[in-house]
Parts: C-alpha cells; structure tokens; sequence
C-alpha cells in the first residue's frame, strides 16, 4: 500500500512537467484555433459534439412533445418559436412538416455531429497517438482540416432555417424521390440540397480523419510496440478509419448524385412518368440510392461502436485489475465485424421492394454478424472474471454499454430475421433497437472514455461524485425512455409519425407515449450534469496525477497535462497493455513502457527478478 | 400497475392477427423473444454475480489470465449455432410469404398505388382482367396523371370497367388476395398490422402483396415509409367481407360502373369514368 502512495506522490510531482520537444510559441489562433496539435483537435471535436448533442437532443424533445400530446403548444418556449415551425403564429403547436424536418435533423445531427465526431474525431486524435507512444499523428495539418470542415458542415446544415421549406425533411436516410425533392424548380437551393453538401463535407472530414489514422498507426509506433501490443482502442480505431476510408468515398458519390438530382434535375433515382409538376428524364432507379446509402450507413453503424467496442475494453481491463479476456479474438472479432459490416446492407431494405432472394442472402450474413459480437460479449464478462472490480465513473458507464449493448444486439436479432422484420419494420421496435445500440451503447462508451481520459486532457480530475449522479440518472432515464419502444413497435406504432391517434390500432398507446415523453425530459436534462462537471472540474478539479488510474498503456507515461509533443522522454514498449495483476510484482500493474522480464506459462503472466530492478523506471513506480 | 407489468409482456401488444401466415410470423417473433429473454438473463446474471462477487475490497486482488482458446472457439461455436438455426428457420417462412414464385394463384387482383397522401386502388371489374395501364403494360406509364393514375387506356374496351376506389377497398375471406402495388410519386410502405403485411412500393415498379385474411371485419391501412408532412395521414380502411357479401358489394360497384359509362358516349369528358368516384 505504501509503495502506491509513493507512486502516487510521485506523479503530481511530475504533473507539470511540460514539454516543448522544439514547439515554440506561437500565435494564440495556432495554438488554439488552427492547431496541429491532436490533443487541441480532440478539444474542439469535444466542444463541437457537446454543442450538437444538445441541438440534436432538443429536436428529440420537441418530436416526443408531439408524440405525448399531438396538437397542443410545446410548453415554456412555444410562444418563442418561428412562425414558420408552427400551425399559426405564436400557437406554438408543431406543424407536420416542421415534425418531418425535426426527425430528419435529430438523426443526422446525432450521428454525423455527434457520435462520429466523438468516437472517430474525439478519441481518434486524442488516443492514438498518445497511446502509441509518439508526438503527434503523421499528418498534422490534414488533422486539422479534418476538424475545420466540420463548423462549416453544421452552419450550412443549420442555415436552412432560412430558407424556403426548411430544413430537410426526408429523414437521416433521405430515400428519394422524397429527397430530390420532386415538384420544386431547379436551380434552387432548399434544405435537403444543403443537407447533402454539408454531409459531403462531413464525409470529407471523416476521409481525412481516417487516412490520417491508418498513417499514423502504420507508421507512428513508439520503439518495440508490435501490432499485437496496441490497446484494443488503438485496434479498433485502426480498423475503424479503414472502413471509413472504404465506405465514405461510396456515400459521397451517392450525395453527389441525389444533389444532381435535386439540384439539376439529373434522373439517377428517379423513375420515369412521376406524377409532379416538374419534368424528369426518368430512366432511374430509387432503390439505387438505398443500397448506396445504406453500403456505407451500415458500415457507418460499426463506425459509430467500434471504437466505443475499444474504449470500454480498456477501462474494463483497468478498472477490474485484469488483462482482457482472449485479447487477440477480440482484435479478430473487430476484424471479422467490419468485414461482415461490408456485405450486411441489405438487410435495411428487406421490405424496400429489393429482389426477395437478396433477403435470404442479407439475412443469412446479418446473422452471421452476430457471431463476433457475442465473442465480443462473452470476452467482457470474462475480463470481469476473478477480477478487482472498482466502480468509477468511467467503469460504470462502460458496464452499461456492454448490458446495453447485449440488449441492442438481441433486438437485433428479431429484426435480422427477414420474415419478423416484415412486421417490425420501420416501427418503434427499430427505433428502440437503434437507440439501444447508438445510445445504450455508443453514447455510454463516450461517456466512459470522457471520464477515462479528462484528466489526460485537462490536467484535472472529473468529479466522481458527479460522475456518478450523471450515470446513475441517465442510466434509469435511458432504459425508461427507450426499452418502452419496443412496445410501442411490437403494437405496429410507425416511426415518424406526426400524431399516433389517427390510427385506431395505436389508441391504446398514448399513455405508454407520455410515459416515454416524460422520461426523455428527464434524460435530456440528466446531460447537464455532464456538462456542469466538466466544467466545474476545468476549474475546480483536484490536479491530476500522471496515471491516476494506474493503468498500462503509454498515454499514462506522458505528463499530467501534456503539452504540444506530447511525452517527456523516450518510450520504449516492453510488454503488451494488460499486465494486470501478475504474479511476483508488488503493483497490480505493469505500464507498457517500464522494462522488466516476465514468463508466460499457461496464459498467465509471471514476473521475473531483473538485475536493472524496477527503482530505475522513471515515474518510481 | 397491471399496465406497467405489461410492458415486460411483449408478445400481448400485438394487434389481433387475421391473415393465414400472420400466426407463423407472430410464432417465429415468439421463439426469438423466449430465446433473447433466456439469453438476458443468462448473461445478465453472469454480470451481476461477477460485479457483486468480485468487487474491489481490502484485500482481494485481481488474477493475471490471458483467456484459453478452447473457450473462445466454445462460444464462438455455439451462438453461431443458435443463429444458423435462426436464420434457416426463418428462410423457410420468408420464402413462403414474400418469393414472386411462391405467391398464390389469385382468387381477386387489385392494383394499389401510393401518392402523396392516400391510396388508390384499382379493380378489375366484371370481366375480372384489367385492360391497358400502366402495369399490365409498362408503356402505358405515359398516359399516368393525377386524375389517371393507373394510366388506364381509355381507347382499350377491356379497361372500361375496371374501377377505382380511393382510401378504402374491399376484399373476401379466406381467398388468396394478390395486389400489385406502386407509387405515383415517393416511397410509400403499404402496411396492413393486422395482417402481418408491409411491402414499401416504388415509382416505377410493381411489388406483389399477397395474403388470406380468415376473419370479416374493418381495418386500418398505414403507410410505414416517410412520405412528406402528411405521411402520419396516409391512413385508409379496408373491409373483410364474407363471399356473398363481397359479390353483392361487386355486382352493384360493376352496374355503377356500367352506368356510368353508358351516358359517355355522348358525354364530351371520357376521362369521368376513368376517375369513377369511389364507393
């Protein structure tokens, strides 16, 4: 016990021992604004998804609003709202059509602002370089442009409040010849003709990001660290970037097309003889664009998870004083998901009137994707076996991504089989399914990740009392909001409807819709504390320790709060990164850059008496 | 708190089911529901037992192990089992409902077609045959227009008496009803719950919808795919009739439709009966 105190005091000494590795000063905008330096751009990445989460949330609470109480005045600020969202001025009761942009915006700012931004933008430059043990990613200045695009992407997505019609209303999918937005003039640009120029940019971004990652892993890794020596984040987050480096180029020629048609009045997915006003060529074909859509989007959802997959598997090992339960089968699960993620598409579209035989081909591959991810699973309890499991914020919320995840992924299982999906489909069963895996799991594993690495990034301790209000909250909220759904879709409720109480079969649901408005409000407002912690902490934190979670891996090396360059001396890697708990060691851990030699014998690991000793090791562990 | 305890009974919020393969579909959810509740438990235990049992407290310590691969290939082995029989099982029943070779021999054709927001359906009339339109020929998808959706040619004899109804149809019990659906416009989803039936429909091609209702009665029709602003309107009803209630309700409709085209010869507007007003 004393020799941790020591070590522990040891690292506040070193807390600010910034190094400058030859980066001299610059002006306030290179430093803060257009830097190159990955921990800044994982900052601003941070502020630009805390600012569209909100946004995104706020459109979610309006939609709920109008589910709960169809047809009466959004509370509070209805009299505020735009002439233009409501039925008539000041009544503040939501229109349809503004209903439509509402669930168009809540989805795509949530996945392509919010959760891509966070687990590829985020972690992504704030992870692999550290946790490979170097300065900085291999293209800085690309890195920066990978952020800059995204402020311009989100204001000309925004900027449809002002134009005629909105914002784009054809949902996140945007399925034509809704989306080309058959009828309007050409030459003209309304919301969704911004909505696919700023999701061009995004697509960019993410490009960039990838290409970047791939680098910068290939290349970048510090003195004797092997692939098979990588944190399970830095694995996912590689194999992530290749599959964005694959997929997006495919979505981007597909916005590019659908912008054509929209803009220019090209016929790529629109058949001929539409009955509208306007003339089209004709000659195309609309489901085109769901398997371009969807070749990327569903790779996209893996995009969305894996590197959250990562994350939770490095807390977890941290957290339970274990190494990962069957590390290398959980690199070839990430592997064998996002090859399988590439031939899945389909199965978005068994009812989109696609030859049927193709859904026998999807769903026998969806099923098949199951696989890796229940080896995934199984592989968490196992690390959690015989561990010493401490219960920090960032564990807790890691342990509701892996139960959420389980519940997401049986879910997935009803909607994988062709012939129940031909009930369940586009109802709220698919929506709770969603939410369960993009919210359950892939917004819980960012939580985690932010109170793993804040006081990486800030030099400060989060507020574990906070911490865990925020989880304990959101938890209760997230499950009241969302396991509810699936009722609501095995009743036959459809997704993105306007008002439930049209229909007769759905008349029963209005109470369990008011159920699920009122714990959405709940969950909404949870996030403040989130925000209120990381602020608060930013200023009144305890100062951070150099590795005040004793873990492994090389990020833990580097200062308390490191500067542009990152560490304070050469890394070496003398073992992989979950040598918790070995035998023959007074610590319960074994970081990856302290020299030592060690047997394995019947996949334990034992420490071996070394004549360098371990008082040598800087940091005096 | 009966109402609360019936969110965990999943199976109990389906709407009644009145279509012949609508209970294979209800079982087939039932199986994967009673598999998934097992599969919650079982590893929602595992977790539980795990975090409770071995919780961080003085003096316990963690244990160095790498895992074994005979474990990993165990349960790599056995869920791809479960998932395997899943998936076969459920082919058999997605062949049987939704193949073009698997679907029945008509007993009553009907053309459906999505616009922007409603329904519109077309009946062959007393010679049970549709004459030229826009899906018994793709060229006469030319003459398609907002009073002619199905693009009915006016000059074939045969179409004369096919009619069309607006937002309600009408079908018999226990016969195998076969509709071609389509869109004038966008994507629409042609959604009877109660029968177990979606289909999304296309502009541009026809999508067969088939199924045997065994039960009379009146029920709702949605649309399941995003259509605009007014998609949450796209609601219609249709009736389930016995036999002799469905020829009584086809012998009148088909003398309305007689009627009704008898004055057209002298009439100037041919295109009144093309758009016979429904019912």
């Amino acid at each position: 016990m004393s020799s941790t105190t020591l070590a522990e005091h040891a690292h506040v000494d070193h807390g600010h021992a910034h190094d400058d590795h030859g980066h001299h000063h610059q002006p306030w905008y290179r430093q803060y604004l257009f830097s190159t330096d990955h921990k800044v751009i994982a900052k601003q990445f941070l502020l630009s998804s805390l600012i569209f989460l909100f946004v995104g949330g706020a459109f979610a609470l309006f939609i709920r609003w109008q589910l709960a109480y169809p047809g009466k005045p959004v509370p509070v600020i209805g009299s505020m709202m735009p002439d233009t969202w409501v039925d008539a001025p000041g009544s503040g009761i939501i229109t349809p059509e503004f209903y439509a942009q509402l669930l168009t915006m809540h989805g795509t700012v949530m996945i392509f602002f919010v959760i891509i931004p966070f687990a590829v933008g985020m972690f992504g430059n704030f992870c692999i370089p550290l946790m490979i043990g170097t300065d900085d990613m291999a293209l800085p200045r690309l890195n920066m442009w990978s952020f800059w695009l995204i402020p311009p992407a989100g204001l000309i997505m925004m900027s449809a409040f002002w134009v005629e019609g909105g914002y784009a209303a054809a949902g996140w999918t945007s399925y034509p010849p809704l989306s080309a937005s058959i009828g309007n003039p050409a030459l003209k640009l309304n919301g969704q003709a911004l909505w696919l120029i700023s999701l061009f940019l995004v697509g960019f971004s993410s490009i960039m990001g990838a290409v970047n990652y791939v680098t910068t892993v290939l290349n970048k890794r510090a003195k004797g660290m092997k692939m098979f020596d990588m944190p399970l984040t830095v694995w996912a987050l590689f194999i992530t970037a290749i599959i964005i480096t694959l997929g997006t180029p495919v979505l981007a020629a597909a916005l590019a097309m659908l912008f054509m048609d929209n803009f220019l009045h090209t016929s790529f997915f629109l058949p001929d003889h539409l009955v509208t006003s306007q003339k089209y060529f004709g000659g195309g074909q609309p489901v085109l664009w769901q398997h371009l859509f969807w070749f990327y989007s569903h790779p996209a959802v893996y995009i969305m998870i894996l590197p959250l997959m990562g994350i939770v598997s490095d807390v977890m090992a941290t957290f339970s004083r274990k190494p990962i339960y069957g590390y290398k089968a959980m690199v070839f699960a990430i592997a064998g998901i996002a090859f399988l993620g590439f031939i899945v598409w389909g199965h978005h579209m068994f009812q989109s009137g696609m030859n049927p035989l193709l859904g026998t081909t999807f769903m026998l591959s969806t099923i098949v994707i199951a696989v890796p991810s229940s080896i995934k699973v199984f592989n968490w309890l196992g690390t959690l076996w015989r561990g010493n499991i401490k219960f920090s914020s960032a564990m807790l919320n890691a342990l509701a991504f892996v139960s959420m995840f389980i519940i997401g992924g049986l879910s997935g299982v009803f909607m994988a089989s062709a012939p129940v999906d031909i009930y369940i489909h586009d109802t709220y069963f698919i929506v709770a399914h969603i939410h369960y895996v993009l919210f359950g799991g892939s917004l819980f594993g960012i939580f985690a990740g932010i109170y793993y690495w804040y006081p990486k990034m800030f030099g400060k301790m989060l507020s574990e009392t906070w911490g865990r209000r925020h989880f304990f909250w959101t938890f209760i909220f997230f499950n009241l909001t969302f396991f509810p759904m699936h009722v609501l879709g095995v009743g036959g409720h459809m997704r993105r409807i306007y008002d439930p109480n049209v229909y007769d079969f759905l008349k029963g649901m209005a109470g369990l819709n008011e159920f699920i408005t009122i714990a959405a409000i709940g969950l909404g407002f949870s996030q403040l504390i989130l925000v209120g912690n990381i602020l608060w902490s930013l200023k009144n934190g305890r100062k951070a320790p150099r590795n005040p979670w004793r873990a492994n891996t090389l990020e833990w090396a580097a200062p308390a709060h490191p500067g542009h360059g990152n560490f304070d001396r050469d890394i070496t890697v003398y073992r992989g990164p979950y040598e918790y708990s070995v035998e023959g060691r007074d610590l319960d851990y074994w970081p990856q850059w302290e020299p030592g030699k060690s047997v394995t014998v019947d996949h334990h690991t034992i420490a071996v008496a070394d004549d360098a000793g371990e008082t040598k090791v800087f940091g005096a562990h | 708190m009966g109402d609360i305890l019936s969110v965990f009974d999943m199976l109990s919020w389906f709407p009644e089911n009145i279509s012949t393969f609508g209970q294979e579909l209800d079982d087939l959810f039932a199986i994967i529901y009673y598999i998934s509740v097992a599969i919650f438990f079982l590893t929602f235990g595992i977790l539980g037992w795990f975090l409770v049992k071995y919780r961080s407290r003085p003096g316990h310590k963690g244990y160095n192990y790498h895992g074994n691969n005979i474990v990993e290939v165990t349960w790599t082995i056995l869920p791809t089992i479960l998932f395997a029989g899943i998936g076969l099982y459920s082919d058999d029943i997605w062949e049987k409902t939704k193949y073009s070779k698997r679907v029945p021999k008509p007993d009553v054709e009907i053309l459906v077609l999505g616009k922007t927001y409603g329904w519109t359906f077309l009946y062959p009339g007393a010679d049970g045959k549709f004459g030229r339109n826009a899906y018994t020929d793709r060229t006469a998808r030319a003459l398609m227009t907002a009073t002619n959706p199905f693009g009915k040619d006016p000059e074939d004899p045969a179409s004369a008496d096919d009619f069309m109804m607006e937002n309600q149809f009408r079908v018999p019990v226990n016969a195998n009803v076969v509709m071609r659906g389509s869109s004038q416009d966008v994507l629409h989803s042609f959604f009877l719950p109660h029968m177990r039936v979606k289909q999304d429909v296309v502009p541009g091609t026809w999508m067969n919808i088939w199924y045997n209702a065994f039960k009379t009665g009146t029920y709702e029709l949605a649309c399941a795919e995003l259509c605009g602003g007014g998609h949450y309107s796209m609601r219609a009803e249709y009736q389930v009739l016995s036999k002799a209630d469905y020829d009584k309700w086809l012998d009148g409709k088909v003398a309305e439709v007689a009627a009704a085209s008898a004055p057209v010869a002298e009439a100037p507007a041919a295109d009144t009966t093309a758009a016979a007003p429904s019912n």
